[in-house]
């Protein structure tokens, strides 16, 4: 046994979870699917007092379509997202995104809700929510709250969850029939957190290009957005032209990015938004 | 301590265990599957590859106390398994293992992707396998094994 000795409760509702960590001030911990804390605890790099399970909560199991898109609970494994058990408003993409997330054995236990409450800067989830508009939902001992996707990462490992909130779910507009997208992610190897990834949706109103694993929160690239949004082909210009608009964005974000880091996602970009267009690109390639 | 209950290969085990023991500890101390081996315990190896509810799971970084009432199977539970027959045979025929530390989460991922993907490309079988680690082998004759286990499995 190598954690550190803790108590296990399984909470039966959401407010039951809200009062146990905040009576525990700090030293309890939610559990999801454990897919990153029991490694961060057998590595004692967590050593909470009290683990909080949340999985049987009926809520945080539910996924559904709303009027204008889809809910997922927090608690949705990416097995059930990768199958097409839950409803897809991204035409594709997320069951794309949580086939290539870590391998089988994890994603049959790791949840979307879990990815996104770490906030591990290389989590897919958390560059494919900004890139989809998301909108992030949890309760604490204030009432419930939530924010856009790209509102809800301060730094790495760092969200607007307090303390004592439990993430809930989150909410995805679908997709227009039109909207093309495309998405890369560097690894050394199939399975493990990319070095750098990004996720292009293009659309006639507005596309969205997101760098995600950036050693920070996800980075929005408006001026890549613009270009994009107006592009119609892809020709032989149109790889420099992005890398051209990615770098003026940079410009302007204030977390460090080495020049290696900067060449990874900038292939990422070029490649995603290629995939836009219908190029696919070498699927096992690593750096 | 607590008491945890579940289903092992069949059998109902039930204990008292600290919070902090991982399904893999449960498994070979309390419920005597020796296949569950630990290599990383952090989820990378796959050596301690099993079933939770007829889905793959990694035993190191699931908590026994989390899993009241689940049904686990480990690859002593699947020894009259067709698929895991086959495979046996395959590994035997096409070298599939040299020292066999990876070979019990090697066989029971087989299975779900035979199961899962039937016969399938040797890319995306090295894809599939990319969770277990192998420092013998080199993955060529883990590869010619799971082939030739599922071109096998389809002529039956
Ligand atoms: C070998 C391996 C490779 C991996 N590779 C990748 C990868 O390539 N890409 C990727 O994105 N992920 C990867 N992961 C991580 C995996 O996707 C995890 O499942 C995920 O990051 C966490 O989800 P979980 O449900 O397991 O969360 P848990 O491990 O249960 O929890 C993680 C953290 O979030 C908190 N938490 C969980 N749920 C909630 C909630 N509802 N409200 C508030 N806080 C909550 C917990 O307190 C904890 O701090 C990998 C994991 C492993 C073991």
């Amino acid at each position: 046994m190598k954690p550190n000795p803790f108590n296990y409760v399984r909470a039966r509702s959401i407010s039951e979870a809200i009062d146990l960590l905040a009576s525990h001030a700090g030293e309890a911990k939610i559990m999801a699917g454990g897919q990153s804390l029991v490694p961060m605890l057998n590595l004692r790099i967590a050593a909470p007092d009290s683990i909080i399970d949340v999985t049987a909560i009926p809520e945080l199991q539910q996924s559904g379509e709303t009027s204008d898109g889809a809910y997922f609970g927090a608690c949705v494994t990416h097995e059930r997202i990768q199958r097409g058990e839950t409803p897809d408003p991204s035409n594709g993409l997320m069951p794309r995104i949580a086939a290539r997330i870590a391998y089988q054995a994890v994603r049959n236990r790791g949840t979307i809700g879990g990815s996104l409450a770490l906030a591990d800067p290389a989590a897919d989830w958390l560059t494919t929510t900004v890139a989809l508009d998301a909108t992030i939902e949890w309760t604490g001992p204030e009432g419930p709250g939530s924010c856009r996707a790209e509102d809800f990462v301060l730094a790495a490992y760092t969200t607007r969850l307090g303390p004592a909130d439990v993430l809930t779910g989150l909410r995805i507009p679908n997709l227009t029939q039109q909207a093309r997208w495309g998405t890369y992610k560097l690894t050394r190897k199939t399975g493990e957190y990319a070095h750098a990834m990004a996720t292009v949706v293009r659309s006639s109103g507005r596309s969205r290009a997101v760098l995600g694993a950036t050693g920070g929160a996800p980075i929005r690239l408006p001026q890549t957005e613009d270009h994009l949004t107006g592009l119609k082909l892809w020709d032989d210009g149109a790889a420099s032209r992005l890398a051209a608009t990615m770098a003026s964005d940079l410009q302007g974000v204030t977390l460090q990015i080495s020049d290696v880091h900067a060449w990874q996602l900038r292939t990422c970009l070029i490649r995603a938004a290629q995939m836009s267009f219908g190029i696919e690109a070498p699927d096992m390639e690593t750096i | 301590m607590p008491n945890v209950t579940l289903r092992v290969n069949g059998d109902v085990v039930s204990r008292d265990i600290e919070a902090r023991m991982s399904l893999a500890d449960f498994l070979r101390e309390h419920a005597n599957c020796r296949s569950v081996h630990l290599g990383c315990e952090h989820g990378v190896c796959g050596a301690c590859t099993i079933l939770i509810d007829g889905r793959l799971a990694r035993s190191c970084i699931a908590l026994a106390i989390a899993l009241e009432g689940a049904d686990v199977t480990t690859l002593e539970g699947l020894h009259a398994d067709a698929t895991i027959a086959q495979l046996r045979e395959s590994f035997h025929e096409c070298h599939g293992l040299q020292c066999g530390y990876c070979t019990p989460g090697m066989l029971v991922t087989a299975r779900d992707i035979i199961q899962r993907e039937g016969e399938t490309t040797e890319k995306r079988l090295r894809e599939a396998l990319a969770g277990n680690i192998c420092r013998c082998t080199g993955y060529a004759g883990i590869v010619a094994s799971i082939r030739h286990a599922a071109e096998a499995l389809k002529q039956d």
